[in-house]
């Protein structure tokens, strides 16, 4: 059933829009992720809804009761709100904040019962914040004091939660702790859980949907899988970022990427002869720094071959997991020829992709500056028999310059070496990467 | 395992915090009646006794109190008493409103001048003295009514700088409050300045003290001060959810404006009728309800009524001691509030740094 009806607000600040013409609605055991970036009125519509920020046209209805027509008590009872920043005066207990909780559901004069202390006990239990209980407040450390936060929401008993950014002082596993508790208490309670998220994956792995907010308005509403669309992050964000299924927890996952910065002048094309996530920090680094970057042959699915779709890199592709057909290496060789600079990574070489290598031959017999990258040796990454060694050893004797790894070859290229950190991590985050023993050798002393 | 006990403690709570205010209900009287036998006449204490005996009824048919002369009674009853009363009046008005300001602010360094009660009530008081000392109104002094007058009208233009809208918000208040109170402290010195002969009046009012207090005085502010505490009493719970923070104790249900308002007009009123009797006496409100956190903690259910009455006590005390000081030329209680409550107050500091708990 519908319980909270928001519809078409506008706040303001003064005379500032904050929030214009919000409209949706939400249903028992919604768990729904307000996203957006800093300042696009997240958490103005939280306050609108808590009952603090009265809403300049439209209203909030709960359970088809304007909010801001009832009482602030009867609203108490059944809204909680975790704030972002919680600062106590006093020395109060983490008990006594706890018991706070209870104040909607308490007459004037009327102090709390044994029930009230249940209820407040249970919270902190379900926190892991019970044996904080006499510990003065102030005293605790920022995580701590969020989670007796968290408690003392729980014990208004809410049917309706409201976060603010919960997870700001929390360490990871406390983070998982708490939503994991609170992503229950909606499965089991059919609580309702409105929670604001900077972390596009947490917001993935618990909302059930998700309400994406720019500049005040909503942009996109309904699943997590129709919100978190790589185009809407770039639209509303303005970063590109990879979204993949986590084979873990079969949840939308976001890899958000710096933006890019402009180049000028694209006249030096540098081809890469990449694969298994050899190549990505490059492409990505070789741009930055205003190269022309090109790459392949790479198969569909591939990791390199997912980052240069990202990053607009021209590729020569073949089908996912078949070996390179003529067509493809002839592709490759005109790519080649356009290119000014050859690089070859420290890519492990099988008979699907050995071609690569004899393209490589041909572009140093062409007279085109060949380097290629061996931090892992040869030997060690040819599951050719021998085929690849030999390939390598004619590419050496044309002239092919050898190097220790990516940072001599950025110092040859002028490019800060810097910049790899960066991209760096990026790499090594892309899971569903093969974790072939010689591949990820390779990619580990890379990274070093 | 500790927090069976914890569980246990606060079932015992209620009981707790009542016996603590009967307790010190009994210290206040205990206070009351061995200060009668503080001043500069002697009187015995037997005779003490029996002069109060005779007032109380059923025992007062079985009292012989013929030994008492009839001066001793005089100054027992109409210059002791009346001046303890107003004392103790004062102490709870200023540490109840010390607590109620310290909770709305939620700044440790609030007091019940901080929105320039003291300041009005100064420019009142000095106007009085300069102009018009010596009219009475309504059987009260016109110095009382003008303090009272100029405290409560100082907190209304405070009051009206800060409001935006519908909303008060505190900061805005605190610094009004401040700017308000400079200006008028300016006043107060052009006053002094062309005050001639009548300097020493004014100095000795801003000073604080109970000299020449009558019962008519007591009687005039004893509505303002009861009812304006016993009400703030209303709002406790409201007083903890605000330490808070405003936002989160709307969440849970406070209508933070309206008990900050009725707060702030209860406060006013309570402090006002206080400074118009006794002038300014400093530190009680904003040393009392620090003091009685530490003993008995933040709760406001109970740091209200302790700290009022704990209030009472320590200017009771004060003011026997300014009484006998200096013999017969005695010294402004406020002089002694602030002795003992400067380094009292750095003590704790010190003491209590990390959790002083604001």
């Amino acid at each position: 059933m519908v319980l909270l009806n928001i519809d078409g607000i506008e706040c303001r600040y003064g005379s500032v829009k904050v929030l214009e013409n919000i409209t949706f609605f939400v249903k028992d055991g919604d768990f729904i992720g307000i996203l957006g970036p800093n300042g696009s009125g997240k958490t103005t519509l939280i306050r609108s809804i808590s009952r603090v920020l009265k809403p300049y046209r439209g209203s909030i209805l709960l359970d088809g009761k304007d909010v801001y027509v009832l009482k602030g008590v009867d609203v108490a009872k059944q809204v909680a709100v975790v704030p972002q920043e919680s600062s106590i005066g006093f020395s109060f207990t983490a008990l006594d904040i706890v018991l706070m909780g209870r104040n909607p559901h308490l007459r004037r004069f009327q102090m709390e019962s044994q029930r009230d202390f249940e209820i407040a006990k249970k919270a902190m239990v379900l926190t892991n914040t019970w044996h904080l209980a006499e510990r003065p407040v102030n005293e605790l450390s920022g995580g701590e004091r969020q989670r007796v936060i968290i408690a003392r929401a729980l014990a208004q008993e809410p049917r309706i939660l409201l976060l603010d950014e919960p997870m700001t002082h929390l360490d990871i596993v406390n983070q998982l702790e708490i939503m994991d508790l609170i992503k229950d208490l909606c499965l089991k309670q059919r609580m309702i859980v409105l929670a604001v998220f900077h972390d596009l994956n947490m917001a993935a792995r618990y909302c059930t949907s998700a309400l994406l907010l720019k500049k005040g308005r909503v942009f996109s509403a309904g699943t997590v899988e129709e919100v978190l669309t790589a185009e809407n992050i770039r639209e509303v964000f303005a970063v590109d970022a990879l979204v993949r299924k986590n084979p873990v927890t079969n949840s939308l996952y976001v890899i958000p990427m710096s933006p890019q910065k402009p180049v000028h002048n694209r006249q030096c094309s540098v081809h890469l002869i990449c694969g298994a996530g050899t190549g990505a920090a490059l492409m990505r680094v070789l741009l930055d720094d205003g190269y022309n970057v090109t790459a392949g042959v790479l198969n569909v699915l591939d990791t390199d071959f997912e980052t240069a779709e990202l990053l607009k890199v021209p590729v020569v592709t073949e089908a996912p997991f078949s070996p390179i057909t003529p067509k493809a290496h002839k592709d490759n060789l005109t790519m080649i020829s356009k290119a000014r600079v050859v690089i070859v990574t420290s890519v492990p070489f099988g008979h699907g992709n050995l071609k690569n290598l004899e393209a490589a031959v041909e572009a140093v017999k062409n007279g085109i500056p060949t380097y290629v990258i061996e931090n892992t040796p040869i030997e060690r990454r040819d599951f050719t028999g021998g085929k690849a060694k030999l390939l390598m050893d004619e590419l050496k004797e044309n002239g092919a310059i050898i190097l220790k790894d990516q940072v001599e070859l950025l110092s040859i290229l002028k490019v800060p070496a810097e910049q790899m950190l960066e991209t760096r991590a990026l790499a090594t985050s892309i899971p569903g990467h093969v974790k072939n023993g010689g591949v990820e050798e390779s990619r580990e002393k890379d990274m070093d | 395992m500790g927090l069976d006990a914890v569980e246990a403690s606060y079932f015992k709570r209620s009981s707790l915090w009542k016996f603590t205010v009967v307790l010190l209900a009994v210290i206040l009287f205990v206070v009351i009646i061995v200060s009668l036998n503080v001043g500069y006449a002697q009187i015995p204490f037997e005779h003490i006794l029996l002069i109060l005996g005779k007032r109380v009824p059923g025992i007062s048919s079985v009292i012989d109190s013929s030994v008492v002369p009839s001066v001793e009674e005089m100054i027992i009853m109409q210059i002791r008493l009346p001046r303890i009363f107003a004392g103790a009046l004062v102490g709870a008005a200023l540490a109840a409103a010390g607590v109620m300001y310290q909770g709305i602010f939620k700044n440790p360094m609030a007091d019940s001048y901080v929105l320039g009660v003291s300041a009005g009530a100064s420019v009142g008081a000095s106007f009085a003295i300069v102009f018009g000392a010596g009219l009475t109104l309504v059987g009260m002094g016109a110095v009382q009514v003008a303090a009272f007058t100029g405290a409560i009208l100082t907190v209304f233009l405070v009051y009206s700088i800060s409001r935006v809208g519908p909303k008060v918000p505190v900061t805005t208040l605190l610094l009004s409050g401040i700017a308000v109170s400079i200006f008028l402290s300016a006043i107060v010195t052009i006053l002094t300045v062309i005050s001639g002969n009548k300097l020493h009046g004014i100095v000795f009012w801003l000073a604080g003290g109970f000299f020449n207090v009558e019962w008519v005085d007591v009687w005039a502010v004893v509505p303002f001060i009861l009812l304006g505490i016993l009400a703030s009493y209303f709002f406790a719970r409201d007083l903890n959810l605000l330490a808070l923070g405003e936002e989160t104790a709307q969440h849970l249900g406070v209508n933070t404006e309206r008990v900050k308002q009725v707060l702030l007009v209860l406060g006013s009123l309570v402090t006002a009728a206080a400074v118009s009797i006794s002038g300014l006496i400093g530190f009680v409100g904003l040393m009392i309800p620090h003091i009685t956190r530490l003993l008995i903690g933040p709760d406001h259910r109970v740091l209200l009524p302790a700290s009022t009455i704990i209030g009472a006590i320590f200017l009771v005390i004060c003011d026997a001691v300014a009484r006998v000081l200096t013999g017969a030329m005695e010294l402004p209680v406020g002089v002694i509030t602030a002795l003992a409550g400067g380094p009292f107050f750095v003590y704790l500091l010190r003491k209590k740094k990390a959790s002083y708990g604001m």
